[in-house]
């Protein structure tokens, strides 16, 4: 398992550092031994849209469904499919059942997750799981989880995902008590009661498709009650912190950027499925989501444009938050550019094929998306929609800074084990059942091509995943 | 495959393509004229009382009903017996579903147990859209949650081409160009009405759909966005919506929207919205009244409006059963599709041409 990696002649992203272009790296025995900006003549003929290297990335919002649903994804199948998309890091939900609520559950993750790779292939090592610890007991809302026994476990903060943080009273004692622990509360933005039975963003695709309207608005009142709570708890508790996850809106975003530009310690996440994918796809559209608005912006009518080109009601394009308008998925893009968007976080959501082979309104919500988040967003970069470094950024210091504190396994550091990801721009690979290493295969870009296979990714100087394309190294 | 034997009575069915009945959306104005046009020589011969076809003959056509209903399941049995089908019906609460069998393994039990055509109403949108992976027969939608119910809006674009037949001499076929019609009721959760949308725009009609604001929602930015150009108004104005209108179509009211929190009490509703005599001033002399059924008689529709002159609604249940049998037939027409259950649910990408 000592790896020792010559890359040299690649593109070279490092956003802790602020440096991008041509570089070379060298690994031995698993350990950095040097990387290096080349220039002059070292540097001719290398560009951004061929073999890039980057920190292995670090996913905020993951769910792995065991223990409780192994039928769904396991610790293991989730880890292949994380380090499969280049993921050398993931923070688990506590929505598994039970939930995770105590130290004795975070060790078991740890566990399960040594079992794991000791079944496993011999040279593949494990990528970094952290967790967070449920905010209530059971989930329930009602009363506070031991938040302070889940902190000496190694919590990375709390969060009740899967649903909200009800109540307003919950949601003050959390944020100041994490506060006091230095962590981070991460709410899941939703007002339920604008959302019972909901199947799609309200508009007019919910509408021709006769789907439950799922309103903006939803997002939006929950946002705007969580910002003034935490506005008022910071005043006192100079440590809270809260973390938004999978902001859908434009109007969540706005309240978002204000909210910051206040000063509070407010960060929040996007998900890929978000800012590149639209609501037109549950009609039947495959189209990316900066393709289906006019140069005003304004949505298209995919009707119109015959860009229905897959059956509509595919329950892989059921998820929560709903997929949004174009509009809407432009103004994630936008969040992510002007850094009202912390993080892309994939909220990996697999569900077991037996489960979203219902009728959509009946299927459960997620999108199995770790594997793909890179290639949707260097989809984007192709488009011009984002650059290549914020993307990056966005998958690595960005999640990183969410985190915060000072367990973070550093990249690109003389004498430190290795913690990279390296791809390929130029070498594509097309999103099946087969390809997908999740037992989640409820992705709606199943049959689609994606740019930028990953070859290896690297944590902690062991190799987490290599493409059979390039073999033993 | 190519036109099926057009069976006795000197029906020879025209060329076909589509395996399933879904929705209306994807049938071009073309085809809804020629299932209106066998659905009228269907009629034509099945005029006499007792007298079947042998369309179907030895075909099993399964009525899969998981929601309560009497006239679209009532008219889909009497089509299929008329064309000479072996018809059987499922509901819901006499069968495994309510063991908790998943609709894929039903519809596949179904099939292995011979049926080739399978009329399914759903309470869910989409439902429908579930089984052509999974089935080689044909599917019909007899109704999806608040989606579509493409035979009811055959049925009543059939039912106007009979009341409003184009002007003696004229060189035009028909349309409803230069006719308004007007929706009014609960829009919001109206299958009827989102298929009607379809043909009736496909027929050319100024359609104006109108509904008090919160059983609106969403069909004013429909309205507004078109959806392949077809375009309709929609407004919570009922008396714009009425004025001069050669049609109206009143949808039933739910009692369950009160409880929802959407209308404050029935009667409410009929006072600002029922379709009174009086509200009818504003419309054309010869406005036509239709209504989908069942009717909360008093609520949405006054009693004499629902029996007055121009009441077409018990006509709209009588002509149900010619066009579903158009719509037997055609579908049948077209073939069965390659036998199922290799392809897996959700791998509808590029599907079938439904």
């Amino acid at each position: 398992m000592k790896l020792d990696l010559d890359l040299s002649r690649v593109w070279l992203v490092d956003p802790e550092r602020g440096r991008e272009g041509p570089g070379e790296v060298v690994v031995r025995g698993g350990v950095l031994r040097s990387v290096r900006s080349l220039r002059g003549d070292e540097a001719t003929g290398i560009d951004d849209r061929g073999v890039v290297v980057a920190p292995a990335f670090v996913d905020l919002h993951t769910h792995f469904r065991e223990p409780g649903n192994n039928a769904a994804e396991t610790i293991g199948s989730g880890m292949r499919a994380a380090a499969h998309g280049g993921f050398g890091t993931v923070c688990l939900m506590p929505n598994t059942q039970p939930a995770l609520q105590s130290a004795a559950a975070v060790r078991d993750v740890a566990w399960r997750a040594a079992e794991a790779v000791r079944s496993g292939p011999a040279d593949i090592g494990a990528i970094e799981l952290r967790t967070w610890g449920a905010v209530t007991v059971d989930r329930a809302g009602d009363q506070l989880a031991p938040m302070g026994e889940l902190a000496d476990a190694g919590v990375a903060g709390f969060s009740e995902d899967g649903a909200p943080i009800h109540s307003a009273v919950i949601l003050r004692s959390a944020l100041a008590y994490a506060g006091m622990l230095g962590l981070p509360i991460v709410d899941h933005p939703e007002d339920d009661s604008l959302t019972e039975g909901a199947e799609a963003s309200e508009g007019l695709i919910a509408t021709v498709l006769g789907l439950k309207g799922w309103p903006v608005a939803a997002e939006a009142a929950a946002v705007g009650r969580d910002i003034a709570i935490l506005e008022d708890v910071v005043r006192d508790v100079p440590g809270a912190r809260l973390h938004l996850t999978h902001l859908s809106t434009a109007a969540a975003l706005d309240l978002v950027r204000s909210a910051k530009a206040r000063g509070l310690p407010l960060t929040c996440d996007v998900t890929p499925h978000h800012l590149a994918l639209s609501d037109e796809w549950l009609a039947g559209s495959r189209r990316w989501a900066w393709e289906a608005v006019d140069g005003d912006g304004r949505r298209r009518d995919p009707w119109a444009d015959s860009a229905l080109v897959a059956e509509p009601y595919d329950t892989a394009t059921k998820v929560n938050p709903p997929l949004r308008s174009p509009e809407d998925a432009a103004a994630c893009r936008a969040a992510l550019r002007d850094g009202t968007a912390d993080a892309v976080a994939t909220d990996h959501a697999p569900h077991a094929e037996v489960d979203k082979a219902v009728e959509f309104g009946l299927a459960p919500n997620g999108i199995s998306g770790i594997e793909t988040a890179l290639g949707v967003l260097l989809a984007a970069v192709e488009a011009g929609e984002l650059s290549l470094g914020r993307a990056i950024e966005a998958l690595t210091a960005g999640p990183r800074r969410v985190l915060g504190g000072a367990s973070r396994p550093r990249s690109f550091v003389e004498a430190e084990p290795a913690n990279l990801v390296v791809f390929d721009r130029s070498r594509s690979w097309t999103v099946s059942r087969d390809a997908l290493r999740s037992r989640g295969k409820n992705s709606p870009l199943l049959g689609r091509t994606l740019a930028g296979e990953v070859l290896l990714t690297v944590h902690g100087g062991l190799v987490v995943h290599r493409s059979e394309d390039i073999g033993p190294s | 495959m190519t036109p099926g034997p057009g069976g006795d009575a000197g029906i020879a069915l025209p060329v076909w393509h589509h395996r399933h009945l879904l929705d209306v959306d994807r049938l071009t104005w073309p085809e809804i004229e020629t299932l209106m046009d066998v659905a009228s020589r269907f009629e034509a011969a099945t005029a006499d009382p007792g007298r079947k076809l042998d369309v179907l003959r030895g075909v099993n056509v399964t009525i899969l009903f998981y929601e309560a209903s009497t006239r679209t399941r009532v008219s889909f049995e009497i089509a299929a017996k008329k064309l000479g089908a072996d018809v059987v019906s499922v509901t819901a609460a006499g069968s495994s579903v309510t063991k908790g069998e998943s609709l894929i393994d039903t519809v596949r039990t179904l099939e292995a147990t011979g049926t080739r055509i399978l009329v399914m109403r759903h309470a869910t949108s989409g439902a429908p859209y579930l089984v052509p992976a999974i089935f080689g027969g044909n599917v019909i939608n007899g109704g999806d949650g608040w989606h579509a119910h493409p035979t009811q809006a055959l049925v009543d674009l059939y039912t106007l081409r009979q009341a409003l037949p184009r002007p003696k001499g004229s060189k035009n076929s028909w349309s409803l160009r230069g006719r308004k019609v007007a929706i009014v009721g609960d829009l919001l959760h109206s299958r009827v009405a989102r298929s009607n949308l379809w043909t009736l725009t496909a027929a050319g009609a100024d359609v104006w759909v109108c509904a008090p604001g919160p059983l609106l929602r969403g069909f004013e930015v429909w309205a507004a966005a078109g959806a392949g150009g077809r375009r309709f108004t929609a407004t919570t104005d009922v008396d714009a919506a009425l004025r001069d209108a050669d049609v109206v179509m009143t949808l039933r009211i739910q009692k369950e929207r009160m409880a929802a929190g959407l209308l404050p009490s029935l009667g409410e509703y009929a006072a600002r919205f029922g379709i009174t005599r009086e509200r009818l001033r504003g419309a054309s002399p010869q406005v036509l009244v239709m209504h989908p059924g069942p009717m909360n008689e008093g609520v949405e529709i006054a009693p004499d409006v629902a029996d007055g002159p121009g009441s077409l609604i018990t006509t709209q249940v009588r002509n149900g059963v010619a066009i579903r049998m158009a719509v037997l037939a055609m579908l049948h027409s077209a073939g069965p599709g390659p036998m199922s259950a290799a392809r897996a649910p959700g791998s509808a990408a590029g599907g079938d041409p439904a």
